[in-house]
């Protein structure tokens, strides 16, 4: 059985539950881009739905690596520090000079590992992380006040646009972090940490009105 | 009844009536004051008494400079001590209580005893209390409690603070004249600019201000530019924020107080703010402190600051007094003298030390029919509890010496001045070396070490029109700096009509005509009782530097830093060795500039956010199951499952035994995992470690031992071969991180050439397991796709395969000596796979264990656990491991060498053995000292400590594993542990494997 | 606290994301075998720790996972320069602080 017919039983059958790292801890449900009882609320955060996260390793000064991760995701490697392309689709975080963060709808990650083996060659790595992360959605007209309390990084407009990734300190953990052309900030965060990140939240954001949603 | 308010003035709102107690009696303030001006409004003399002296102690200034009006307020959770009631707002409600004075601040007991100031000269206590030293601890409470230091609150905080992250590119502090208009300059470049200020309302000298700025009274002037700056979006003001440090790379801390003008407690919010800025550039306009004049009794409650007196009449409308002298060495006090005349009360006469000053603003206090004193001092004061008169003396044209007879004036307020002192503690925290400057008779800040510069009156320029000049020019520089603007100052200084103004006298202690030691004190330090005698007597007795004076006298070592008494101090300090101010220099200033609240430093991360507390996917049902939490690293592990009302030893035992008779299941999700691939993986990883993987087929696991440089134990773990170049390594839970970094470093720095990749994969796995003689049984219930006979699926094998219908990776490796079996998962799967498990295993009575049954578990079979049983200096060899210790390997892996240096090679290092108690219940503390000679007299010779000890319910008596030095040849040996309650226990050696010695129940 | 440039992510940033690693430019003896004690014990315990110019390691353990060298005053704690592994300092003790 191949690795992605595997993943795609694994997703269909009907007795395994999918746990999102914040299952427990937020209670309001809503389907993708949905909003539910956030008026009066100047911070909401989102967990989104499920997605699958890959790391990837390689040297971008290799034609080959650069070549077969173009022909494998349909878009190019972003090189630059600190910079990201974003899609509902796939999206590919800077990391490092020779890691990048990839995130993919929740169910596809083993495809497109399959897929990226299949075009590279040579030294590089994939790993599934999917287990491992979770994406939050920050929005809100106090979001800035919120990262402000979180991180020593500075995320104002001028410094930190859309098409800008960095990871950072998050309160006393770390976040990759991004913006959404809306101005919402994106964070992919550890499993592990998800519950103390969402509770460092909900105390930063208490004063500004609060709401947690969980995309299912 | 507000007998010294006046009729009309000031920036009060006399329509807000506000009701306060001080040390339980109850006053009417307005909204506006601050407690000092609301005290001195209703009369209030005497607020404190003297630390050493117990002498009744007044109002001296209005800001953060004051050393006397420093109060606790509320009382229980909310109390908080040692706040300047010059810098408390006043709300309804409020409540302040004097910390010094005992019974009260009107009857003091030390300061009754009259004489007993004689008795202490400095280093008193270091001569008087030192000896019997064991009671020194005694001494200090009552000195303390006379001190009145003040009172931490018992019971926890219940407000709420924050720290919030800034970035900007000019910083400027201070928003008086210089500070204003260096953020408009600066802000006007597009530059991002915060502009912090330490009082409830921005403006600094302008608030108390009587002049005009161009064609305005400076008070429309400023309401005006504090609208435009608040109106751009690229400003950030900063209110009742104290900028309190100045740190490395231009990082600020700021503290904003945000309700603590409205009551103790914050309804909503955090009551104070901490600013964590990070500044490209920093313009410092901080403005500067009067320095009072040293004389005689120059503490009696009615000595104040002479800018206090105006600023008390001007900004809050109290006139803190009826007849006032004035005592100055310069042109600016007289300022005082005309405000005071204008207030409509007395001013008896300006006493000025120079001998003949004639500038604009002495004749125009003598056009006012203002007696003008010169060539005079004031020497001496009379009264106790309030000023009743002045003495004053001719002195010599330098100010040195007494010439002439003495006449008393009576009065009941004295306002002082020696001239101004440039708060220069900011940028003394930067490191910078304050220079002495002649003309300024102060120090100003020294050549910058930082991106900053100083503007204004904390630089020693004094006029209106010169500050905003040079603070215009200042935040045009620092925007220049930061990347805006082109650098050039347009800004044109508006007409302020200042008088010119004529040299200072530099004059510190005014004489008296006895000496100093013989004088009437002479305060140089108001909060810590430092007399001039104090500070010559230190010079006769041999101190020369500043420091070593400042520590003998404990001058300006109050909360205060010495703001109004350092200067003088070192000028006396100065004259008595006979060497001028900049020899003499100055002390440092460092952080904080005024105290700062703990809760403020702390922020949010308190309690439950104080550290990240790290949950496994499987949490919640651990939870559900009542197990007790063990921290292990920043992980919340389960530590056992207790059922009912057993105790942890009872439930322990239960675990154990389930274990080892059934079955077992363990949440392992926890260890540290690092999934590493590329062609030189095997090579790495054999470098790394001290046994080779060279040969390390897929499909099988092999357990490693790590070690440091220095050839120390530093982590160990399981690697497994998953596949062609690509292995998985297991670490310990709390040395995940750590052996992530020690990867990369190797890769990085000494062996780049290597082709290899680590990403951890910690969080993406959920571990379970599942542990006992009848794990197979359990596995194969929700595993059809694996061959699960021992044949096929081998002790330290690993195989992939569908677990309750989820992709898994099955090891079968074991910590507890038992058939186990790992079950691996992406952890989004983990709370499925474990009731799985779990239900699978049911009629085996399947029990979930924690950390200490795997602790114990392990300890049966002698297993380490790196960083209990090892603690970075033991070797292989020390913990009976040189099995573990590859012989052939051709790279000299890391640690290799140092395990043949002389010190790791000797005979007789601790090594580790088994402890068996002779007493068979009786469970070895961890950490219990090892004695051969348990009658030996004190101090014993220590041969080695208990590392690990358990009760084992398996083999009924207590296990302990141990080093001892030598302990691997002297098995059998009984040894001792010296107790500290006491008790000695007798333990035998023996081996560290107590159960299933051959290792062949985890091989079935 | 510092801040502190990354080379690799061309940022500078706060000193909470990043480990020190201590001296740089301490290399591994390619034979330790072949080293005495005194040798062995020279490249594993001793450290210059000037006063002054000082080449150091440090880790961005928050950001980008690279150890790189930064040239450090131990007085002043300016940092002179941030430059990659392999790459030599440009500041030195020899050629002078830039002050």
């Amino acid at each position: 059985m191949s690795e992605a017919v595997q993943e795609k039983m694994t997703r269909e059958s009907p007795v395994v539950r999918r746990e999102s790292p914040l299952h427990y801890v937020i209670d309001t449900e809503v389907s993708p881009g949905e909003s539910k009882d956030t008026k009066g609320c100047a911070v909401v955060l989102r967990e989104v739905q499920a997605k699958g996260y890959l790391t990837l390793r390689g040297n971008s000064n290799e034609a080959s690596f650069t070549d077969g991760v173009l022909a494998a995701l349909g878009v190019s490697l972003p090189t630059q520090p600190g910079t990201c392309l974003k899609s509902d689709d796939i999206s590919i975080y800077w990391l490092s000079p020779d890691e990048w963060m990839l995130t993919t709808p929740g169910g596809t990650e083993a495809e497109l590992q399959a897929r990226l083996r299949e075009n590279l060659s040579g030294h590089f790595s994939v790993v599934d992380v999917s287990g491992g992360q979770t994406s939050i959605n920050l929005s809100g007209d106090e979001v800035h006040g919120v990262l402000k309390k979180s991180s020593a990084y500075d995320f104002d407009e001028l410094v930190f646009g859309v098409g800008r990734c960095t990871q950072t300190t998050f309160a006393k953990a770390t976040a990759l972090v991004s913006k959404r052309a809306d101005g919402s900030f994106d964070l992919i965060i550890r499993r592990s940490f998800a519950d103390y990140i969402f509770s460092w939240i909900a105390d930063a954001a208490g004063e500004y009105g609060f709401k947690a949603l969980r995309e299912i | 009844m507000q007998r010294n308010r006046l009729a009309t003035g000031g920036r009060i709102d006399r329509q807000q009536s506000v009701s306060f107690t001080f040390n339980g009696k109850t006053y009417q303030g307005f909204k506006g004051d601050t407690l000092a001006s609301a005290l001195l409004a209703n009369g209030v003399d005497v607020v404190a008494r003297s630390f050493k002296y117990g002498r009744p102690r007044g109002i001296v200034g209005h800001g953060a400079e004051e050393p006397n009006a420093i109060f606790q307020l509320g009382k229980g959770a909310e109390t908080v001590p040692n706040l300047r009631a010059t810098q408390v707002e006043l709300y309804e409600g409020l409540d302040a209580y004097s910390t010094s004075g005992w019974p009260s601040v009107d009857f003091d007991v030390m300061g009754s005893l009259g004489a007993l100031g004689r008795l202490m000269p400095p280093g008193f206590y270091y001569k008087t209390f030192m000896r019997p030293k064991k009671l020194w601890m005694t001494y200090e409470h009552f000195i303390r409690k006379a001190a009145g230091l003040g009172k931490a609150p018992l019971e926890a905080d219940p407000d709420t603070y924050d720290k919030l992250n800034q970035h900007c590119d000019v910083l400027v502090v201070g928003a008086g004249p210089a500070g204003i208009a260096a953020a408009r300059e600066a802000a006007s470049t597009g530059a991002r600019v915060i502009i912090a200020d330490e009082q409830n309302e921005m403006g600094g000298s302008l608030l108390a201000s009587t002049h005009s700025i161009g064609d305005q009274l400076a008070a429309t002037w400023l309401v005006e530019q504090l609208a435009e700056l608040s109106a751009l979006d690229n400003v950030l003001l900063l209110p009742r924020s104290t900028v309190f440090g100045y740190y490395d790379h231009n990082f600020l801390a700021v503290l904003e107080r945000r309700t603590d003008h409205l009551g103790l407690t914050a309804d909503k919010g955090s009551r104070q703010r901490m600013h964590r800025v990070r500044a490209k550039q920093v313009v410092l306009a901080t403005g500067a402190i009067e320095r009072p004049l040293v004389f005689a009794n120059n503490d009696v409650p009615g000595v104040m600051l002479a800018s206090s007196v105006s600023t008390y009449v001007n900004r809050y409308g109290v006139a803190p007094g009826t007849a006032l002298v004035v005592f100055t060495t310069n042109d600016k006090a007289y300022q005082t003298a005309i405000d005071w005349h204008q207030s409509g009360r007395i001013v008896k006469a300006v006493v000025d030390s120079r001998p003949a000053p004639c500038g604009a603003i002495v004749k125009a206090v003598q056009a006012l029919g203002i007696a003008v004193i010169t060539g005079s001092g004031v020497i001496d004061v009379v009264g106790k509890k309030r000023v009743q008169a002045a003495k004053i003396a001719a002195l010599s044209d330098d100010g040195q010496e007494i010439r002439g007879e003495i006449q008393t004036l009576e009065c009941d307020l004295i306002a002082s001045s020696g001239g101004w002192s440039p708060a220069i503690h900011l940028s003394s925290h930067t490191g910078a070396k304050p220079r002495w400057n002649d003309s300024v008779v102060g120090f100003v800040p020294g050549e910058s070490m930082q991106q900053e510069r100083s503007a204004g009156a904390g630089k020693g320029t004094f006029s209106t029109a010169a500050c905003l000049y040079e603070g215009a020019s200042a935040g045009v520089e620092a925007a220049k700096l930061a990347g805006f603007g082109d650098g050039l100052v347009s800004f044109v200084t508006p007409s302020t009509q200042e008088l010119p103004e004529e040299a200072q006298q530099a004059l510190f202690l005014v004489p008296h005509t006895k000496t100093s030691s013989r004088a009437p004190a002479q305060f140089v330090d108001y909060q810590l009782d430092v007399t001039a005698a104090g500070i010559e007597l230190a010079a006769r007795e041999g101190y020369e530097s500043v420091e070593h004076v400042k520590r003998y006298t404990a001058m300006g070592f109050g909360t205060d830093q010495g703001k109004l008494g350092n200067i003088n101090g070192m000028a006396i300090l100065s004259k008595a060795l006979g060497q001028s101010m900049p020899e003499t220099g100055t002390t440092i200033f460092r952080p904080s500039y005024t105290p700062s609240t703990f809760g403020a430093i702390a922020g949010r991360d308190v309690r439950a956010l104080f550290d990240p507390e790290r949950y496994t996917a499987t949490h919640r049902w651990h939870e559900s199951k009542g197990a007790a939490w063990e921290d292990v690293g920043q992980w919340k592990r389960p530590w056992y499952f207790p059922r009912g009302s057993e105790s942890i030893h009872d439930a322990v035992n239960r675990e154990c035994l389930a274990v080892r008779n059934s079955v077992g299941i363990l949440d392992a999700s926890t260890l540290g995992k690092i999934d590493i691939q590329g062609p030189d993986a095997a090579e790495f990883i054999t470098r790394i470690y001290t046994n080779s993987y060279l040969k390390l087929a897929a499909g099988k696991c092999r357990y490693g031992v790590m070690l440091k440089e220095d050839g120390m134990i530093f982590d160990d773990g399981v690697t497994a071969c998953l596949g062609e170049n690509h292995y998985l390594m297991f670490t310990t839970t709390g040395g995940a991180a750590g052996v992530l970094a020690w990867l990369e470093l190797w890769v990085q720095t000494e062996w780049p050439e290597l082709q290899v990749y680590f990403t951890s994969v910690t969080d993406h796995w959920t571990t379970a397991t599942v542990t006992g003689p009848n794990a197979r049984k359990v596995i194969a219930k929700v595993c059809e796709d694996v061959d699960l006979s021992a044949e096929a699926f081998k002790f330290m094998d690993w195989r992939d395969g569908t677990v309750a219908g989820v992709k898994a990776r099955i090891f079968r490796i074991s910590f507890t000596g038992e058939l186990s079996y790992e079950v691996n998962v992406p952890a989004h799967y983990g709370r499925h796979i474990w009731e799985a498990l779990v239900s699978a295993g049911e009629e085996f009575d399947i029990t979930p264990y924690g950390t200490e049954t795997m602790h114990v578990l392990r300890a049966e079979k002698g297993f380490i656990i790196a960083g209990q049983d090892t603690d970075g200096s033991v070797t292989p060899a020390d913990m009976n491991m040189n099995w573990v210790v590859g012989k052939t390997k051709t790279f000299s892996f890391l640690g290799k060498r140092s395990l043949a240096r002389s010190d790791s090679a000797r005979e007789n290092r601790k090594q580790l053995v088994g402890l068996k108690t002779l007493e068979p219940s009786t469970v070895l503390p961890e950490g219990a000292q090892i004695v051969n000679d348990p009658n030996e007299p004190i101090p014993m010779a220590m041969q080695g400590h208990v590392t690990s000890s358990y009760f084992s319910a398996n083999l009924n008596h207590s296990i302990a594993m141990a080093v001892v030095k030598g302990g691997l040849t002297r098995m059998g040996e009984v040894v001792y542990c010296p107790l500290a309650d006491g008790r000695t226990v007798a333990a035998e050696i023996v081996s560290s494997v107590f159960y299933d010695p051959k290792g062949e129940r985890q091989n079935v | 606290m510092l801040q502190i440039h990354c080379p690799y992510c061309n940022e500078t940033r706060e000193e909470e994301e990043f480990t020190y690693g201590g001296e740089a430019h301490i290399t591994r003896p390619l034979d330790p075998e072949s080293l005495s004690d005194a040798e062995w014990g020279d490249y594993l315990f001793f450290r210059k720790n000037p006063r002054g110019l000082h080449h150091e390691m440090w880790n961005h353990a928050a950001g980008c996972r690279k150890y790189f060298n930064v040239t450090r005053n131990t007085v002043s704690y300016e940092i002179l320069e941030s430059y990659p592994m392999g790459a030599k300092p440009s500041v030195t003790a020899e050629t002078g602080d830039k002050n």
